[in-house]
């Protein structure tokens, strides 16, 4: 069980930025995932975690104390790498029971045993144990790395992409499975993904990371619903959220409404949305938040069809609006669209991100209604 | 796979296997005609047919009656100590090309491996008079160092090829399980390149015991190579080609059987710091 | 424009291992947009170069237009082919690489200046027309593959693999482009890939192979709510389709051994069943409904585990080895550990035979 304090964490690759004064704190037992695109200096992060590479300045704290200097063997760290870097020539057995035999840890032949099965069964692994790793499948390659891991209850889990490398079915298995898993396992974890699904799903709380510095830390709701700025906003989402240009129009009585899309439907902005007097705004508008509509009404937009994409469960529709802005809508499997039809649709005010002009930064978002607004 | 060529056909393979024949033979020949050379006796040496009564009289002389397996002993000790030390001295340096980062890091793996491409002729007189003046002429130690010049480079290479296909991450995952860099080289990274070092061994071998310059110029009666002494033969009132022949194919005999040997270690250590894959 | 006939194609490389393409009959209609999807080995790609003529065929027939193509040279064969990996000519611009092909075929200098800005308008490439290749990034290299494909007014156009190698941003916004130039150009094309999302949102129908076999031809709605077997099921769909084993007990349930998973037989679930004691039993997780209190034929059951995902939440329930995930809204509220009922959507819910795979 450990803490982890990273410090002003900066790490130069020669001319190359892979992070820069990245600071976290993460608590004892906490599981929190490092998502960002790839290159962004999440795997940079993780070995320098893991002490594999050290840092050109800043510090790292486990357990609290200082680790610098500290070789990967005495951090008591364990890692799971993309790769999984199973050893090559050994059955699944000696892999789990590599560390086991290490210097440092001095295990007696039957502990060693009980532990290796242990964590097999805890894996679904156990009627492997005799294979050689050339003979297995990526999920159960997979499976054997994260056991040897778990084998060395160590004081903390690093866990690199590790479902990056399996096919769609399996990783939605796979990820519920360690979700699952995490109550059981009570260690503090770093996970680090590019899959904001994997980001929402697994971590108490998500490290943001692009182009070497981290954008926001927060829950997933926090990051989900009240992104930091429209980066982040469109790391979360699939298919990102649109994010279009908004004047704000005052009204009489204190009222404000958005004019957006170059049309003059009416669309009021949320009583309780700040915006400092601004002028022009970012709005971002999820796709599931836009509601094609069948009926005529002023507060209807208008817009072509640009193309219609069904994926089952769901539909995409790519919308041409009037000013020629192109907005994507996550739609009900059940409705279909013809190409360069004409459609009329809504945007719910009260779903709107407001983001300021210049530096695209969060600026505000209704709580008044929808799924914050259960929150406490 | 592609069957396409499908109009190549019979005709195509007929042909492509009688050319092979015919380059096997002609590169064979030579072989095949110093085997038979050692069994000839003296007055049947200048037949051109293939018929001659075949003796053994010629690896007698060789053997029992010269001082032939002085030098073989020779060959063996110098060749077997030179790929040793070029094992020790290389792997290391090829794993410091493979993994490393550092200044002029392309230029020095080049240097070392420019060392096969200079003639050794280039270089013998100098390292005559060095080899004089320092008292290394004609002793095994002054042998086998030189021999690094043939061996090293050829080891450093292949064996970098091997380092560079293992994964980093293996390494830091020893590492993370607790072992002292030291510990992981042996009991992870060696095992892993265990192909390589039997494949670079063995044709280093190969390539010392062929040796002929640099032993024939840096050694005497007491160092020397078998592959010079087979010469000897030749240096005397009448030529006895039968024992030139005799010594000659003792002289190939181990690189031979190794090659065979090893065949298929030989194409995958060539092959691979050729093939990046 | 042209129809292509695919008629028992077959595709062995070595006498006596089991066929790469086994006797695949496909009818593609003028303008279709075609996807042959499947996981990686299943002989989609082999499929697509026997098309291109790049592969030969070991018995069967490809027919384009009215005209049998096997013995015909891939130039003449009226296909343009984007690979998989641009395969474009370093040296040569843009604008000479997508000319390159027409000059071959002896066009005017003054045609091919006409088709090539003419493809360039299509495929949003103007401005990258006099660049080389090295200049370009991903998206844009996928853009000029394909209008050098396309400038060739090709009878079928094939297209390998076109999104595998960009960032998921990238791959979103190709797809909508490539769904809408279908929709403006009408070509028909067949897609090669092992993204079911990509096959369901471009294609007018969906070939799903495996081994090499084809397992369904049809519209990509029919496809996912009507598989014909439990491969096809499990392939498509994201999150996938829950499929497990039950048995008929005596009390004609449908139960999990173990586990507190028992679904009552309904009429139309015992029709199905027939007379078999065991069976698959699969499920989409929209098709799981969680409620808090039992009902009529409701499953009891325990949450294992919640996964909140912005605007869509999964609730997974745990009978045994058997993870079972439901989608429900986000406005539910459950906690790992909450006591729970499933209902099934009768529609949603699939039979398949536990030994031929085959839906029932």
């Amino acid at each position: 069980m450990a803490s982890v304090q990273l410090h002003g964490l900066t790490k130069w690759y020669g001319k190359r930025r892979g992070i820069e004064d990245v600071t976290l704190d993460i608590a004892d037992q906490e599981f929190i995932t490092i998502f960002g695109p790839a290159g962004a200096g999440k795997t940079t992060t993780l070995n320098l975690i893991a002490g594999i590479v050290a840092p050109n300045g800043g510090g790292i704290r486990i357990g609290g104390r200082d680790v610098d200097g500290l070789e990967p063997a005495d951090r008591n760290v364990a890692m799971v790498f993309e790769s999984y870097a199973l050893y090559p020539q050994m059955t699944v057995f000696e892999n789990m029971a590599f560390p086991l035999r290490s210097p440092k840890h001095r295990t007696s032949a039957s502990e060693l045993d009980e532990r290796v099965r242990r964590y097999a069964k805890v894996m679904k692994i156990d009627h492997l144990l005799k294979r050689s790793i050339q003979a297995l499948s990526n999920g159960q390659r997979q499976r054997t790395a994260l056991g040897r891991a778990l084998v060395r209850q160590p004081d903390l889990f690093l866990l690199d992409e590790p479902l990056s490398h399996l096919d769609a079915k399996l990783r939605h298995s796979m990820r519920a499975e360690l979700k699952e898993m995490r109550s059981q396992l009570g260690t503090t974890t770093v996970y680090v993904t590019h899959d904001y699904l994997e980001a929402m799903s697994l971590g108490d709380r998500i490290a943001v990371i692009n182009q070497g510095r981290i954008q926001q830390v927060g829950t997933p709701k926090e990051v989900y619903f009240m992104p930091a700025s429209v980066e982040v906003a469109q790391l979360f989402g699939d298919p990102e959220i649109n994010v279009i240009d908004a004047r704000v129009k005052s009204k009489p009585g204190g009222l404000r409404g958005l004019q957006v899309l170059g049309e003059n439907v009416p669309v009021g902005v949320p009583a309780d949305v700040v915006l400092n007097g601004a002028e022009t705004v970012k709005v971002g508008v999820r796709p599931s938040d836009i509601d094609v509509v069948e009926t005529n009404s002023a507060a209807n937009f208008h817009g072509l069809v640009y193309s219609f994409e069904p994926l089952g469960t769901k539909s995409v529709l790519t919308i041409d609006a009037v000013d020629g802005t192109r907005i994507r809508a996550l739609l009900d499997g059940h409705r279909t669209f013809d190409v360069d039809r004409r459609i009329q649709f809504r945007i719910d005010p009260y779903s709107l991100v407001f983001f300021d002009v210049e530096r695209g930064r969060f600026l505000a978002k209704s709580k008044l209604k929808g799924e914050e607004a259960r929150d406490g | 796979m592609n069957e396409s060529v499908s109009f190549f056909g019979l005709v195509g393979r007929v042909s492509k296997t009688v050319l092979l024949l015919v380059y096997a033979l002609f590169a064979l020949f030579p072989l095949l005609w110093m085997i038979i050379m050692s069994l000839k006796p003296d007055s049947q040496m200048f037949t051109t047919t293939f018929i001659f009564s075949p003796t053994m009289e010629n690896y007698g002389a060789v053997f029992l009656r010269s001082d032939y397996s002085h030098f073989f002993f020779n060959n063996l000790i110098v060749s077997v100590s030179a790929v040793l030390l070029s094992l020790v001295v290389g792997v290391p340096a090829a794993y410091a090309l493979a993994r490393f980062q550092f200044k002029l890091k392309e230029d020095i793996a080049f240097t070392i491996l420019s060392f096969r491409f200079a003639p050794e002729i280039l270089v013998i007189l100098p390292l005559f008079l060095i080899y004089q003046k320092t008292g290394l002429y004609d002793t095994y130690f002054g042998l086998i160092w030189v021999y690094q010049l043939i061996t090293l480079p050829l080891l450093i290479w292949i064996l970098r090829g091997y380092f560079e296909d293992i994964s980093p991450d293996i390494e830091a995952a020893a590492q993370l399980d607790g072992y002292s860099w030291w510990q992981v080289f042996l009991k992870v990274l060696l095992p892993l390149v265990k192909p390589g070092l039997v494949a670079a061994g063995l044709l280093c071998f190969i390539f010392a015991w062929n040796a002929f310059t640099f032993p024939l110029l840096l050694s005497d009666a007491r160092a020397q190579t078998s592959t010079v002494v087979a010469l000897r033969f030749l240096a005397s009132d009448t030529v006895h080609y039968g024992q030139v022949a005799a010594a000659a194919t003792i002289s190939a005999l181990p690189e031979v059987i190794l090659a065979l040997l090893i065949q298929k270690h030989l194409v995958r250590g060539l092959s691979f710091g050729a093939v990046k894959g | 424009m042209a129809e292509l006939t695919l008629r028992a194609l077959t595709k062995i490389y070595n006498a006596g291992t089991p066929a790469a393409v086994a006797e695949l009959n496909l009818e593609i209609r003028d303008g279709e947009f075609i996807a042959l999807l499947g996981p990686s080995g299943c002989g989609k790609s082999t499929t697509l170069r026997m098309v291109a003529g790049l592969e030969t065929v070991t018995s069967g027939e490809i027919v384009i237009g009215k005209k049998v193509v096997n013995q015909t040279h891939p130039k003449d064969r009226g296909v343009g082919l984007a690979f998989e990996n641009y395969a474009l000519y370093p040296p040569l611009r843009v604008r000479d690489n997508l000319a390159f092909n027409l000059k071959a075929h002896g066009v005017s200098g003054q045609e091919i200046d006409k088709r090539v800005a003419e493809i360039a308008q299509y495929v949003h490439i103007g401005d990258l027309l006099d660049l080389k290749p090295a200049a370009l990034s991903s998206g844009q290299k996928q853009r000029v593959n394909m209008a050098r494909a396309m400038i060739r007014r090709p009878a079928v156009l094939l297209l390998d693999e076109p999104l595998s190698h960009l960032d998921a941003r990238l791959r979103v916004q190709m797809r909508t482009e490539i769904k809408r130039l279908h929709a403006e150009q009408r070509f028909t094309t067949i897609i090669v890939t092992h993204d079911q999302l990509e096959a369901m949102a471009l294609a007018n129908r969906i070939a799903v192979l495996n081994d090499g076999k084809l397992q369904q031809f049809d519209t990509p709605l029919e496809v996912f709510n009507h598989p014909a077997n439990e491969f096809v099921a499990g392939f498509l769909g994201e999150p996938p389709m829950n499929i497990f084993e039950v048995t008929l007990n005596s009390d004609r349930h449908l139960i999990v051994p173990g586990t507190d998973f028992a679904l009552p037989l309904n009429d139309k679930l015992q029709r199905l069943l027939g007379s078999r004691a065991r069976t698959k039993l699969g499920v989409r997780p929209w098709g799981v409904k969680v409620n808090s209190t039992a009902s009529g034929s409701s499953v009891p059951g325990t949450v294992s585990v919640v996964e909140n995902l912005g605007d869509e939440t999964h609730v997974g329930v745990r009978y045994g080895e058997i993870l079972l995930m439901a989608s429900v809204p986000v406005t539910d509220r459950f906690k790992p550990g909450s006591k729970v009922q499933l209902t099934f959507n009768q529609d949603d819910l699939n039979l398949f035979d536990t030994e031929t795979g085959d839906r029932l």
